[in-house]
């Protein structure tokens, strides 16, 4: 059984792929649009959450605020009703 | 138990959050028409099912009240509504910002924007019935609760057939099926805050009815209890 | 309980099923009584048909000036949006009113203890408002035809318009009735009618657009549409029939001086 050809190892120049001005240009203009967008969206992101979570912030503050008022009114109900 | 259920809720809540966040930012692909924009919709789908879900509560409660004359049912009415504008105000702010990164466009009539904007009116004008009212317009409110109610599925299916007549290139963003998976712990999250939330303002509106009803008692007890003997009447300034 | 009783066609009928269409028929029978009672002393003077009226022209001309410069491509866009907004301002208006006179000689109370069906008050007031509203489209359908050539399918299918403005008008009355006669009875403010009556109706006025642009622009899912905003008019009279007793008379309160702990409140 013949053994199988083996190519001996290559020492011809290769030449690097896909390193022209024009490619590389063309590469490194997409990355850049494609980080903006990402910048971008992350500006979006963060707002919508910071937006949510503002809103249910603020309506426990409102509670809070509420809730303190009627503290007060309930202890002022009490002294009344000991005097 | 009443004052225990809402921190829990709101301990859960705080407890999940952070892996709600790290499910939706690390562990689910980004998405591959929008981008990592997408993401802002893990928190705006739930939180427009949890404003649905208040909108009907309210309705329901409302209903109650008004069959029942139940301040229990009524005070769960309050608080729904005005979770349903919390929630709502969310819905319609996110929804845009998502539109913005988008399209460039915040706000562009879709269909589900425009539904969720007139339930948001119905439940407002609700709020503002329930404060600026005369003192017999609680039922008054409790019937436009009930209506808003019942307009959840009929907004909606009006609003779709108003955009069949007004079609526009933009197309509305949707949770691709494969990344529900990340849905969930958000839904708990907001849905749990929202309960605490709602607790809360329950348990204060029946306060309020009962510091009513005792200040209501006091004035009519101070009206029947019989005049002290008049002492000696001091000097006055203007004889 | 209901007992089999031979019906006037031979099949049994029972008592129950008797005694419900008998009670239909009265309730009806009364909602008639009051609203010519109500078109009666409107007649005399006349004043809400002329002011709702004189309203509804001077909202036509302020559309017909704000408008006048849209062109023949865009007019069938706009004028559905004209017709119902001129509707829905009239009927908040002629809502406001309809219940005047109640409030003032507070008639509504006298109604509401006599013995008449609560839901043929409601009928009764339902009716004469949308009376009114049918006048004042009428004006406002003539003058949209005058000032915008792409009205003109108004006057070419009166049939159809005229089936159209009914159902959209219809809508308005079926909901506003309800919450103007509950404002009416409770003191209400009249600024918290317009306040109730725009949202809650924005799915009819949805409904409505779209008829009559599809009207507008000989369409022929026209009737589809129309059956559409049939539905929800058959939903509001169905829900605002319902709610009309509880919201007006309520359940016997159980709580006291709630007049009281509002004013405390504020």
């Amino acid at each position: 059984m013949a053994a199988p050809a083996q190519t001996p190892p290559s020492d011809e120049y290769e030449p690097v792929k896909n390193l022209d001005q024009q490619t590389i240009a063309c590469v490194r203009a997409c990355e850049s649009e494609a980080a903006a967008k990402t910048a971008s969206d992350y500006e979006h992101i963060v707002w919508a959450y910071g937006v949510i979570w503002s809103l249910f912030a603020i309506y426990g503050v409102m509670l809070w605020r509420r809730g303190s008022r009627q503290a007060i009114e309930v202890a002022d109900l009490q002294r009344r009703l000991s005097t | 138990m009443k004052k225990i259920l809402p921190i829990a809720f709101l301990g859960a809540a705080a407890l999940i959050f952070p892996v709600s966040v790290k499910t939706i930012f690390l562990d689910t692909p980004i998405e591959n028409q929008m981008g990592t924009v997408q993401k802002i919709f893990y928190f705006h789908v739930p939180l427009a099912w949890i404003m649905m879900l208040l909108a009907v509560v309210c309705g329901v409660a409302a209903g109650i009240q008004l069959r029942r004359d139940s301040k229990r049912a009524e005070a769960v009415s309050i608080a729904a509504a005005e979770l349903v504008l919390v929630t709502g105000l969310g819905v319609l702010i996110t929804g845009p910002i998502w539109g913005h990164a988008t399209w460039g466009k915040a706000w562009t009539w879709d269909a589900r924007q425009v539904s969720t904007g007139l339930l948001w009116l119905i439940f407002a004008a609700y709020v503002l019935v329930r404060h600026y009212g005369a003192a017999g317009s609680e039922r008054l409110a409790a019937a436009l609760a009930i209506f808003g109610a019942i307009d959840v599925p009929v907004i909606y299916y009006a609003v779709k057939i108003w955009k069949t007549t007004h079609p526009s290139n933009d197309v509305a963003g949707s949770l691709p099926a494969s990344m529900w998976a990340a849905l969930w712990p958000a839904l708990i999250a907001l849905l749990l805050t929202s309960m605490a939330l709602l607790l809360i303002r329950v348990q204060q509106e029946l306060t309020d009815v009962t510091l009513d009803e005792a200040w209501v008692d006091l004035d009519d007890a101070g009206a029947t209890k019989p005049n002290p003997a008049p002492g000696p009447t001091p000097a006055t300034g203007d004889a | 309980m209901s007992v089999a009783i031979a019906g006037p066609v031979g099949a049994p009928v029972t008592r129950s099923d008797r005694v419900t269409t008998l009670l239909g028929m009265v309730a009806l029978r009364q909602a008639w009584l009051l609203a010519v009672n109500d078109l009666r002393q409107e007649a005399r003077d006349l004043e809400l048909i002329l002011t709702s009226s004189f309203f509804s022209l001077v909202v036509l001309i302020m559309l017909g000036m704000s408008f006048s410069a849209l062109g023949v491509s865009s007019q069938p866009l706009a004028v559905p949006g004209m017709l119902w907004l001129s509707v829905a301002f009239v009927g908040a208006l002629t809502l406001g009113r309809i219940f005047t006179r109640e409030r003032e000689f507070d008639t509504l109370r006298a109604l509401l203890v006599a013995p008449v069906e609560r839901v043929s008050i409601y009928l009764a007031k339902a009716f004469v408002t949308l009376v009114i509203l049918l006048g004042c489209s009428l004006i406002t359908v003539l003058g949209l035809t005058l000032l915008f050539p792409a009205a003109q399918p108004f006057a070419q299918r009166p049939m159809a318009t005229a089936a159209l403005v009914l159902m959209g008008c219809t809508a308005y009355a079926g909901v506003g009735t309800l919450f103007a006669a509950g404002l009416a009875s409770s003191s209400g403010k009249n600024v918290l009618l317009s306040v109730i009556l725009y949202p809650l109706t924005m799915p009819s006025l949805l409904f409505a657009l779209v008829a009559t642009r599809s009207l507008l622009e000989g369409h022929e899912s026209f009737t589809t549409y129309l059956g559409q905003l049939a539905a929800t008019n058959v939903l509001a009279f169905v829900v605002g029939a319902w709610l009309f007793e509880p919201v007006l008379v309520g359940v016997p309160q159980k709580r006291r001086g709630t007049a009281r702990a509002a004013r405390r409140r504020r």
